[in-house]
Formats: C-alpha cells, sequence, structure tokens
C-alpha cells in the first residue's frame, strides 16, 4: 500500500523528524512547567505554523501534544503540582514518590509507562481509525450532531464543576462559531454591518486568547510561589519494575484508549478512571494509594498518554474532537485546508498514515528526553515565572497577528483573554469555549441537513432516530449524560442510598 | 454538583452581564431569520443563544444566592500585577504596528519584568535583549513569521548580514 509507507515520511526526512523532536521536547518542559499547559503551547505555536506546509506543521503539533502530555506528570511528582489536567491523578502517588526521595525512580517508571500507554494507543489509532471511518461513511447527518452534542457535553459535564456553567461555555462558543455569513446561504450573522466579521471570528484570536493571555494573567496571581528543589537519582527503571506493572499498564493503557476515544473526553478524565480501576485491581499494593504506590503512578500515565492515539481516533475520523488540544489541531488542519473527517481517510490516506508515523516518533523522542536532561530540566522548571509570563503575553500578541497580519485579530483576543481570564477565576471553563467554536459549523450544517432531510418536521426526526439503532444509541447518550448531570438525578440517588441504607438490618 | 456555595467579589456582576449579553444575542439572533423555518439561517444560533441565556440566568440566579466569600474585588479577583499586564498588553498591541515588533517587545519585556520580577532597570532590559534576540532568531528567522517593523528598518540590516555572511564565504 502506498499510503502506508507516509508512516516513514517523518523518520527519514531530516527536518521533518528534528521537527518532531523539537516539538516533543517543547511540550515536554512546557508541560512541566507548572502553569504553562500544553493546550496553551499548542495554541500558540500552531499560530506561528501557519505559513508552513502541513507536513512540518504537523509534526511539531504532534511533537508537542504527545510530550505535554507526559511533561505535566514531572512537576505533579516533584511539587505535588500538575503541569497538565492529565497529571492530576499522577500527583496522588507520585508526590509521597518523591517525598520518600524515591524522585528519580518515579520520573523514571512513569516516563517508561507513558511510553508503553503511548505505543498501544497509536497501535489502537493505527487499527482501529480506518475501520472506524469506514463505519463513519454511513453516518447519517443527524449522527454527527448527536455525535458533536455528546462531545460538547461530555467536555461541559466532565471537566467543570457545574454543568449549568459547562452549558454555557459550550453554547457560547457554539455562538461564536456562528459568527460571519452562513455557509449555506451568506446570509449575515451576527456581523453588525462590520465587513471584517464576515468571515467570523479568528479561532485563533479565541484560542490563544483564552489559553495563552488568560492563562497568563491567572498565573500573575502567584507569580511570587518558587519551585521546590529536589534531589533526582536513579531514573533509569529496572527491567524488573517494568515487568511486574506491565499488566496492569496494558489495562490501564486499554481504558487510555477507549476514553481518549470517545468525543468530547480526553487525557485528564482517562487518568482518572485507570486511577480508580488500579485501586480496585490491586488487591496488596506494597505501599498503600496515596502513600507512593507505584501502580497509582503507573495507571495514570499509561492512561494518559494512551489517550492521545485515542484521541485522534474521533478527530481523524470524524472530525470531533477529543479534548481541547485536539479541537485546536483539528482548527490548524482546517487553516491547511484539510478536512477531518471520513472523507480524509479515502481522499489523503496519507495524511493519517503520516500523522501515525509522526506520534509513534513523537513517543520515542519523548521516552529519549524523559530519561536524560534532568539536569537542564530542573533548571528549566526553576525559570523565574515573572520572566516567563511577559514572553508568553508577548508571543500571544506575535502569534495572533502573524496568522492574518492583521490586528484586529489582535484585539479581539484580548477580548477573549479578559473574557478568559473572568471565566477563569469564576469557575466557569474554557475548554467547552474552544470545542464549541471549532464543531459549531460541525453541528449548524449537520442539523439543517438532517432536518431538511426530514421536510422540517421534527416528529419526522425523532422517528429517524428511533429507527436507527446507531442514532438511537447516541440519542440515549446525550439524554444520560444530561440528565445525570441534573439535581433530580442527584436527587434520585441520594433517595436510593437512603432506601438501601434503610433496607438493610 | 455546585460545590461552592460561597461567591466571590464580582461574580454576581459577572453572571448577570453575561445573562445580558446572552439575552442581546438572543434578540440578535432572532433578527436573522426569526421562526421562519427549523432549517433558517438563524434557528441554531437562536437555540444556541436561548441555551446561553437560560443557562446564564440559572448560575446568576445560584450565584445571587450564595453567600458572599470574603476579600475584596481588588486582591481577589484582579489583582494589581494581572491589572497592570492587561493594561501593557493593550498599549503593546496598540504600538506594534507603528513602532514595530523589535521596539515595542523590547519595552514592553523590559517594563514588565522590572514590575513582576522586581530587578533594576539594567538587569531586566538585560533579560529581555537576550530573550528577545532568541525569540527573533526563532520565530523571525527560522519559522520565518513575518512581524511588523514600524521604524526599524530590518530588511536592509537583515541584508547588510547576507551580504557580510556571502562576503566572507566568498
Amino acid at each position: 500500500m502506498d499510503a502506508l509507507s507516509y508512516f516513514f515520511i517523518p523518520w527519514i526526512n531530516l527536518d521533518l523528524l528534528a521537527l518532531v523532536a523539537i516539538g516533543t521536547f517543547a511540550g515536554i518542559y512546557v508541560g512541566a512547567i507548572p502553569g504553562l499547559s500544553v493546550t496553551m503551547a499548542v495554541s500558540i505555536l500552531i499560530s506561528f505554523t501557519f505559513s508552513w506546509e502541513v507536513y512540518p506543521a504537523l509534526c511539531l503539533m504532534v511533537g508537542i501534544y504527545m510530550g505535554g502530555v507526559y511533561g505535566g506528570s514531572r512537576t505533579a511528582i516533584l511539587l505535588n503540582i500538575p503541569g497538565a489536567p492529565s497529571a492530576i491523578a499522577t500527583a496522588l502517588d507520585g508526590y509521597p514518590l518523591a517525598q520518600q526521595g524515591k524522585a528519580g525512580e518515579a520520573i523514571g517508571l512513569s516516563t517508561t509507562m507513558s511510553f508503553v500507554g503511548g505505543l498501544i494507543g497509536i497501535g489502537v489509532l493505527a487499527v482501529a481509525a480506518p475501520a472506524v471511518s469506514e463505519f463513519a461513511l454511513k453516518f447519517q447527518p443527524r449522527d454527527y450532531l448527536l455525535l458533536a452534542v455528546l462531545g460538547l457535553l461530555l467536555v461541559g459535564s466532565l471537566s467543570g464543576e457545574s454543568l449549568l456553567k459547562g452549558l454555557f461555555c459550550g453554547a457560547l462558543g457554539l455562538l461564536i462559531g456562528t459568527v460571519g455569513l452562513d455557509p449555506l446561504t451568506a446570509q449575515e450573522r451576527f456581523t453588525f454591518g462590520v465587513v471584517e466579521l464576515w468571515g467570523g471570528v479568528s479561532f485563533i484570536a479565541v484560542m490563544i486568547g483564552m489559553f495563552g493571555v488568560a492563562e497568563a494573567l491567572i498565573q500573575l496571581r502567584h507569580v511570587d510561589t518558587t519551585p521546590v528543589k529536589q534531589k533526582i537519582s536513579r531514573i533509569v527503571p529496572t527491567w524488573g519494575a517494568i515487568r511486574k506493572h506491565l499488566p496492569l499498564s496494558l489495562q490501564t493503557s486499554s481504558i487510555g484508549v477507549i476514553i481518549g476515544a470517545l468525543p468530547g473526553t480526553g487525557g485528564d478524565i482517562a487518568a482518572l478512571m485507570a486511577y480508580d480501576h488500579a485501586k480496585r485491581v490491586t488487591k496488596n499494593p506494597k505501599v498503600p494509594f496515596g502513600k507512593g504506590a507505584e501502580e497509582g503512578l503507573v495507571a495514570p500515565e499509561t492512561a494518559n498518554n494512551a489517550a492521545v492515539g485515542g484521541a485522534f481516533i474521533p478527530m481523524i475520523t470524524l472530525g470531533i474532537p477529543g479534548d481541547a488540544v485536539t479541537a485546536i489541531i483539528i482548527g490548524a488542519l482546517f487553516i491547511h485546508g484539510l478536512n477531518p473527517g471520513p472523507m480524509l481517510m479515502i481522499d489523503k490516506p496519507d495524511m493519517f498514515w503520516f500523522i501515525t508515523g509522526a506520534l509513534f516518533l513523537a513517543n520515542i523522542f519523548m521516552l529519549i528526553f524523559g530519561l536524560t536532561g534532568i539536569r537542564i530540566f530542573t533548571k528549566i522548571v526553576e525559570a523565574p515565572r515573572a520572566v516567563l509570563i511577559p514572553m508568553i503575553l508577548m508571543l500571544s500578541i506575535v502569534g495572533a497577528y502573524a496568522v492574518n497580519n492583521s490586528l484586529t485579530d489582535v484585539y479581539f483576543m484580548l477580548g477573549f483573554g479578559v473574557l478568559g481570564y473572568f471565566m477563569k477565576v469564576y469557575g466557569y471553563q474554557v475548554g467547552p469555549v474552544i470545542l464549541g467554536v471549532i464543531l459549531s459549523r460541525l453541528i449548524d450544517e449537520n442539523w439543517r441537513r438532517a432536518i431538511i432531510s426530514d421536510q422540517e418536521s421534527l416528529g419526522l426526526l425523532m422517528k429517524g432516530i428511533a429507527t436507527s439503532p446507531l442514532s438511537l444509541v447516541l440519542f440515549l447518550a446525550v439524554l444520560m449524560i444530561f440528565f445525570t448531570q441534573t439535581p433530580f438525578w442527584a436527587r434520585i440517588k441520594a433517595k436510593a442510598k437512603a432506601k438501601s441504607k434503610a433496607g438493610k438490618p | 454538583m455546585n460545590r461552592d456555595h460561597t461567591r466571590k467579589p464580582g461574580e454576581a456582576i459577572f453572571a448577570l452581564i453575561l445573562a445580558a449579553i446572552s439575552l442581546v444575542a438572543l434578540w440578535q439572533a432572532y433578527g436573522i431569520s426569526g421562526f421562519e423555518a427549523l432549517s433558517a439561517p438563524g434557528s441554531f444560533p437562536m437555540a444556541v443563544a436561548a441555551i446561553m441565556f437560560v443557562s446564564a440566568l440559572m448560575i446568576a440566579i445560584k450565584t445571587l444566592r450564595a453567600a458572599p466569600a470574603g476579600g475584596g474585588f481588588i486582591y481577589g479577583v484582579v489583582p494589581p500585577f494581572a491589572a497592570l499586564m492587561a493594561f501593557l498588553l493593550l498599549l503593546y498591541a496598540v504600538a506594534l504596528v507603528p513602532l514595530g515588533f523589535l521596539p515595542t517587545s523590547l519595552i514592553f519585556l523590559t517594563i514588565s519584568i522590572m514590575a513582576l520580577h522586581k530587578r533594576g532597570f539594567v538587569r531586566a532590559f538585560g533579560i529581555s535583549l537576550v530573550s528577545l534576540v532568541v525569540i527573533y532568531i526563532v520565530f523571525r528567522l527560522v519559522f520565518t513569521v513575518l512581524m511588523p517593523e514600524g521604524i526599524v528598518p530590518e530588511r536592509e540590516i537583515l541584508a547588510f548580514f547576507r551580504n557580510l555572511m556571502a562576503g566572507g564565504a566568498e
């Protein structure tokens, strides 16, 4: 097969190889600096790659993503501050390990296990994506509609503390996505007569504003906290340790891939679920969970890196992002003229194999950089935030400007930065906003296609959903997720609990 | 579901502003095509704006009911540093095109590092200059990102260096 050979393009082309390496390296270190998230790195750096060819841009993005998910574990272990949301579970046992003076072992183990997880995730991606995309060709517009709503609901309800806030944020993103000329009828929507708005609000402006500027401003609230220094000893884990944890890591990797592949759920949830799984299946841990159990480190680290490969499945085959980072990558692919969805696999299978190859390579670089360069690492993490934050802010402005060489984007970016700042302070999640912006067009178009094909009748649409197994499953999933987040459900659960307690003698 | 039962300073006002914005959006969305058809260009924006409005309103009600948490708006929500940086960013954006990337960035970095890092002018200027050179090399020369030139004749300077290198190579 010709397309398959593209798997090796990033391996043999030295420029691309170097870009994957640079991306992974940058991802690890950005992910490791508390407060600098992988989403922030991807959103700012991506804006600089728009003038590039697709391949080099993809190499850099893939590297940053892979490295960033792993990098978050470093600070989780060393400082008890997860560098990324996907490393929250890592801190639970990683930090106690570091406190016991086993920081080196913990880092070594988490690195190797991240590699194992990443490998399995990529393997599943390579096998499953072609099959899923073939299946996805049979999807009706209403299925896309339901799937996108499902993803948005999942992100909205799982990432924040309140469903209402999640709903608002998702809807806000969808609304921002509708600004401009309607793609079907060219009617103006929310343009207020301003010609600059005809093309819509730049997705880059929203993204850099919310993930770059807002995040950096939030970080200013604790600019004075200095990182703690830790001595790191042995880092490469023993073969025995790896073999001992291999069975668990295979299980948690599968959890990671599946959770990552669900639209709307990413590495953070995968890691927490894997941690929970490890707690249940590990009968007699040497050290109790939460006190430095190695299993508690292995589980989330395999799962969050396995989720990277998993998250690419819905992204490539359906055009539906698995999390905020894949949402950004989808946006970048759009700008590069690619259209993620089932047709991508048919029209450009080479692109799919190229991405898979780059991911595989990034995984290897992650292992190499993870097990070496501890000295540089501690230096970089100790870089004062008072110097880093102004630079991030500066790059945010330049990045927003660079995409279209327009100041309008910069002002939009600043506006979204301030909005994002207040949203974060008051507990609104910005992830659903960016997902909403990306999914807006997909939902709008598929809604209209679905309802037109059903002669503008909601009844016929519902009948169509009820008679198609796939649509029905998706519809029920949407209902279930929505319902389980409402206060009614909490009340029912509380009642059931009270009953079962009363029933017990 | 909603774990925080206290409200931060300004939180209720923020929620009310969001509700007001949603209402304006809903009205604007209605203006696109009204209730013409389910597939009309305005139907999706209207549905979305309605969700925004209802959820923002419910958030506002919940927030208003919650007991206020301590702490002032200035220190709890917008610390002086954040406000200062936001203001500096705005100035940076305004000056970027007329002055050009290099001088604006240098001034911005120096002032903000002086303020945040609490270092003297010379130290802050030095850090800024070094980082700016690195950023310039990475983004302008390696990534070939175009940045506004402003008052610095960048192209002439780059051409001069290129000539110098070419001359040296001969």
